[in-house]
């Protein structure tokens, strides 16, 4: 669906080099900061910015073939949404553009629970239910096959946070090619079925899983145990205390960050301690790594 | 789907009170000079109130203030931005913005003029309704050749400030006289409203050369919008 082959692109300061990537239908994660060129591919994907070198296919086509133009959908950090328009008429004059049916905008905004804002005229739209309704279109638009988004979880609707993530993996599943860039791995790691680390303009990685790319467990994995107060969390933290599994542990108020060689050794190492200090817990998580560790363990383990 | 297209930029003129403001006290200028020259009885009324205020003055200032709301205030390629990201060609969203702006452009111009002519009417004016349907008709030209002038400047600045620049452009050319004077609206607009003549071309040379300057600046207008 996406395929680019030694692209190289320049849009000052930024540039990428080099960029091969070949994407089907799925969620797809660029994880990068806009320095490192992660905005600029998109550009390129979506036909805003010229590849000055290599071969850019989109839907087997250049992306600024009208034919394929009408089937790719971008929400960047600031939409472009008509502006005298209220939102039902801009889903309408979405529709018309792209060719798909006409429908009631409030079933479209619905996705993403923004039904509410169906009358109001997007000049009123905060930042937030702006790109809650952009990303509503290209959900719901049934000719979109590629859906490229900036930063998904940044500047989101409240109404619509929660939604984010399961909307975006339904489009992947039915057979369109998701882009997401973000900077946070937390983010990639909630929504992608693989990954494409960028840094300073090139292709850091891939993996199919961000463990598999930066070598993770192998450095090691943390976990993040929240507890309902402070006191429950120092219990828990001392009965941790007994767990070999664990190698070293953080306390900040109710939170206790853990962690160990093995995560599955952790995860039960926290599950026994919880339920010895019976304490409890109002969230367990893995904790990803940050993006500089990230950095850090794919140019150590020298994967690209 | 151009229907479709040209709905954003005609929403952004009829949403906007600003324009409405700004034609309003357009038309109020002219129509005042014109109901002034009928109650003083001036024999060449509507051939004087066409030439002097309405062509000279008030249709390069109002295919301004349209071209800009229809815009939105922006460059032509920023306006056309929303319909773009909605995978509409740059090209077809450019023209049927720029469609938009020349027709309310070319309509405004025919209506007013339509009005001043029977208005200011002079006893040494061409019968009215004869008048009121020529001026209609230069008006309409003029109009649309103006909006596709503003069209072009629209391309040139980040908030399409290059309508500004041309509104000056066709001030400047038309006062130096010459042959550059033909490359302008105003000279063509001036002599079809019984003004001055430029370089002494006829009236059908200049009406063909309002024409032409409309199918040019929708040209250059859609060629710029396109290097995106």
């Amino acid at each position: 669906m996406i395929a680019l082959e030694n692209v190289t692109a320049l849009r000052k300061p930024w540039s990428i080099k080099n960029v091969t990537i070949d994407w089907g239908p799925g969620v797809h994660a660029v994880v990068g900061t806009y320095q490192d060129g992660c905005a600029l591919l998109l550009a390129v994907i979506v036909g805003s910015a010229k590849a000055r070198l290599g071969r850019v296919r989109v839907l087997d086509g250049a992306p600024t073939e009208e034919r394929v133009r009408s089937r790719i959908a971008r929400v960047g950090l600031e939409p472009s949404l008509p502006d005298p328009l209220r939102v039902g008429e801009a889903l309408a004059l979405a529709a018309v553009v792209r060719g798909d049916p006409p429908g009631a905008p409030e079933g479209r905004l619905s996705v993403l629970g923004l039904e509410t804002l169906a009358a109001r005229p997007i000049a009123s739209l905060s930042l937030a239910e702006a790109r809650g309704v952009a990303l509503a279109e290209g959900l719901t638009s049934s000719r979109v096959r590629v859906l490229v988004v900036e930063e998904p979880f940044a500047a989101s609707d409240a109404r619509a946070a929660g939604r984010i993530a399961e909307a975006l993996r339904s489009k992947g599943r039915s057979g369109c090619a998701v882009v997401v860039s973000t900077a946070s791995v937390r983010d990639a790691t909630d929504l992608a079925d693989d990954y494409v680390l960028m840094r300073g303009g090139l292709v850091a990685g891939k993996a199919a899983s961000l463990q598999a790319l930066t070598g993770f467990p192998r450095r090691g994995a943390r976990m993040v145990i929240i507890a309902r107060d402070a006191t429950q969390a120092r219990a828990l933290v001392g009965a941790l205390a007994d767990h070999p599994e664990v190698t070293a542990v953080e306390l900040d108020a109710n939170t206790a960050t853990i962690r160990g060689p093995d995560p599955m050794a952790l995860a039960r190492a926290a599950g026994r301690a919880a339920v010895d200090a019976e304490v409890d817990v109002v969230e367990i998580r893995a904790e990803p790594p940050s993006l500089e560790q990230a950095r850090a363990a794919v140019a150590a383990s020298g994967v690209a | 789907m151009m229907t479709a297209l040209g709905r954003l930029s005609a929403a952004r003129i009829v949403r906007s009170p600003r324009v409405w403001i700004t034609l309003g006290a357009w038309a109020a200028l002219v129509l005042g000079f014109a109901v002034t020259a009928r109650a003083q009885g001036w024999a060449h009324g509507a051939d004087r109130v066409l030439d002097s205020v309405y062509g000279a003055l008030a249709l390069p200032f109002i295919a301004c203030a349209l071209v800009g709301a229809a815009f939105g205030g922006r460059s032509l390629v920023s306006s056309t931005a929303p319909l773009v990201a909605f995978g509409a060609a740059p090209w077809r969203a450019a023209l049927a913005s720029i469609g938009v702006a020349v027709l309310a452009t070319a309509f405004l111009g025919a209506g007013l003029a339509a009005l001043v002519a029977l208005i200011a009417h002079g006893v040494a004016d061409p019968p009215p309704v004869r008048d009121a349907v020529v001026s209609a008709y230069v008006g309409g030209l003029g109009g649309a050749a103006y909006g596709a002038w503003f069209a072009t400047g629209a391309t040139i600045g980040r908030r399409g400030g290059g309508r500004l620049v041309l509104l000056g452009v066709d001030w400047l050319l038309d006062a130096a006289g010459g042959s550059t004077a033909l490359v302008t609206p105003r000279a063509h607009l001036k002599n079809l409203l019984g003004g001055v003549s430029p370089m002494n071309v006829s009236e059908r040379s200049s009406a063909l050369a309002l024409l032409m300057l409309t199918a040019i600046g929708i040209l250059v207008a859609m060629r710029m919008a396109r290097r995106r």
